[in-house]
């Protein structure tokens, strides 16, 4: 059966509650037509990790979706601290998420290890701060500290990470789920590739003969892709190089929403909840905000020359 | 002697002096905002060299606005590289290569330790802030950190009340003694009323330059602890024509650097 299908079933089919998932993006190419799917099928008891956390993060765990949270770092970047995340570990609103807490060296190294299929890699942070005198759920299994087998120096270690599911938005993909991406990386690839499967948002499937005019752009390759869904404007409101910019004044509505209970949920109930998918989504974008305010955050065109593999 | 213009504000004060500790040739790790700022005010003045990265994974990125985050979609076309996190922080910065991080600290101490996970206790705090992000390998792993902070009682610190980020930990010795690398810590702590350096033998912080308009007495009351005194404390050097011009025509036109003010930076 093919891998192509709509979000919908991707995450019908792939996302479990409990499970424990990898959920790239760095601003850039955020899944988040994936995520409004999942908080859709009210899916429960999570735990979620990337590097450099922001408004995705934020709004699952305002939503109620998140048990667990193997974090570097949430904010809402220029609208600063994340209103649900605050609520949730301040007050308990809807639930206290549990947190273990590392760094943007060690979590990256720690999905490399999973990647690669080592049990666990040393880093050169963390030590003499509080990051080391605070555990959570992974308890001991956090970190240990050794004396280097080779030359006795004090060393970390970090255990290896991997997520059950990885979802990640890139550019394009072919129907087989090679997935293709360019700009700024953040930890997408070695987390795409710790996961045990894949999950491929894309801006436009493409054929696997435009795949191999220039193949050094795969981060994944098909065979730990489960399923592969063409979703324009997927990320936004974060971007995607190449189609269109950061929506700033969408950022600025969230965060003005987000500030209250209330004001949360009848964001969720006008951009999720009420929505049928990331059509009806963009639809209604522009609904609201008028065509205008939609092509404004188009992508102009700046091609590279193209590149040349023969031999 | 370069001309000194009086119409600055004190974010651009900030920016000028993060900009002249950094030297040409220095592989600098850059944020958003004043680290980007200072960066390249020094690459536009005095460190045309100076080689500029984000831990997102961008190399010597030509920015056409300023970057509103590490990961602005500005810092992709025409950057030298863009990989990832295990790029830069693993590779460049783990791998001994980055001379100045800059970072910000929602609270900081004397020995430029750096709070950027909770205000209040842990378990129950009275504020969750963002956490650690690259702040930690940072300041763990650059060879010279540069830290922007505001100046009062309570973002100042006897001890921060989480440490996130290591300066000089306990003090002399500590960074040793926790296996960091050698010659790495904080160098300067730059604040909206002073430069603060470190002293050699007890890694404290004392005052180094008060800026314009303030005094050694206000900014000795503005600090929760002993503040020791330079004996060569002087006025910090305003802008100069050169670098305001480098900030205001090429690199802020539209002076955003001006939301720091609304954030305290005055």
């Amino acid at each position: 059966m093919g891998k192509v299908m709509s979000m919908k079933e991707a995450i019908e089919r792939h996302v479990h509650n409990g499970q424990f998932l990898f959920i790239g993006g760095y601003i850039c190419r955020t899944p988040f037509a994936a995520i409004h799917e999942i908080l859709r099928q009210k899916k429960k008891d999570l735990t979620i990790t990337r590097s450099n956390a922001a408004d995705d993060f934020d709004m699952m765990i305002g939503a109620g979706a998140v048990s667990r949270f193997i974090s570097t770092f949430l904010s809402l970047g220029v609208y600063g601290l994340g209103r649900c995340y605050r609520r949730s570990i301040e007050k308990g609103i809807p639930h206290r998420i549990e947190l273990e807490e590392y760094t943007n060296l060690s979590l990256p190294m720690m999905l490399m290890a999973g990647a690669m299929g080592m049990p666990f890699v040393p880093v050169k942070d963390m030590v003499g701060t509080d990051l080391l005198n605070i555990k959570s759920f992974m308890g001991e299994g956090k970190y240990k500290i050794i004396e280097s087998p080779f030359d006795g120096t004090r060393t970390v270690l970090v255990p290896a990470l991997k997520p059950d599911l990885a979802i990640i938005h890139v550019q394009q993909a072919d129907k087989h789920g090679n997935a293709q991406m360019w700009g700024i990386g953040g930890d997408c690839k070695v987390g795409a590739n710790a996961a045990k499967k894949v999950i491929v948002s894309c801006e436009r499937l493409v054929s696997r003969e435009t795949v191999g005019k220039d193949p050094s752009r795969t981060i994944v390759p098909d065979f730990k892709v489960v399923a592969v869904v063409e979703e324009p404007f997927g990320a936004h409101p974060g971007y995607t190089p190449g189609f269109y910019d950061v929506d700033f004044a969408f950022g600025s509505l969230y965060q003005k929403s987000s500030d209250t209970v209330q004001g949360f949920e009848n964001f969720m109930n006008e951009w999720v909840y009420g929505i049928a998918d990331r059509t009806a989504y963009t639809q209604h974008y522009i609904e609201r905000f008028g065509y205008g305010a939609f092509k404004k955050l188009q992508a102009g065109f700046d091609y590279g020359y193209p590149v040349s593999y023969a031999y | 002697m370069s001309a000194h213009p009086t119409d600055y504000i004190k974010p651009e004060l900030m920016a000028c002096c993060g900009a002249r500790e950094i030297s040409d040739g220095d592989v600098v790790i850059v944020g958003t905002g004043f680290p980007a700022m200072a960066a390249n005010i020094a690459k536009y003045t005095h460190a045309p060299n100076a080689a500029l990265m984000q831990e997102s994974g961008v190399y010597d990125a030509r920015p056409l606005r300023p970057a509103l985050s590490v990961g602005d979609p500005c810092l992709n076309p025409g950057a030298a590289m863009i990989a990832g996190l295990v790029e830069v922080i693993g590779m460049f910065l783990q791998g001994g290569w980055v001379d100045v991080g800059f970072l910000a600290g929602s609270q900081v101490d004397k020995y430029g330790n750096i709070n950027t996970t909770v205000i209040g206790d842990y378990k129950n705090p009275k504020s969750r802030l963002p956490g650690s992000g690259g702040a930690n390998p940072i300041g763990s792993l650059a060879k010279k950190v540069l830290i922007i902070a505001l100046h009062d009682r309570r973002r100042l610190a006897e001890r921060v009340d989480f440490m996130t980020t290591p300066g000089y930990i306990d003090g002399p010795g500590s960074r040793e003694k926790w296996g960091l690398p050698p010659q790495t810590g904080p160098k300067v702590i730059i604040t909206n009323k002073a430069v603060l350096g470190f002293d050699t033998l007890t890694k404290e912080a004392y005052l180094q330059t008060y800026h314009p308009g303030t005094s050694v007495d206000e900014v000795v009351k503005l600090t929760p602890w002993d503040l020791k005194v330079a004996d060569d404390v002087h006025e910090t050097e305003p802008p100069r024509e050169e670098e305001l011009k480098v900030m205001r025509e090429i690199l802020d036109p539209h002076r955003m650097i001006r939301i720091y003010e609304s954030r305290g930076y005055v």
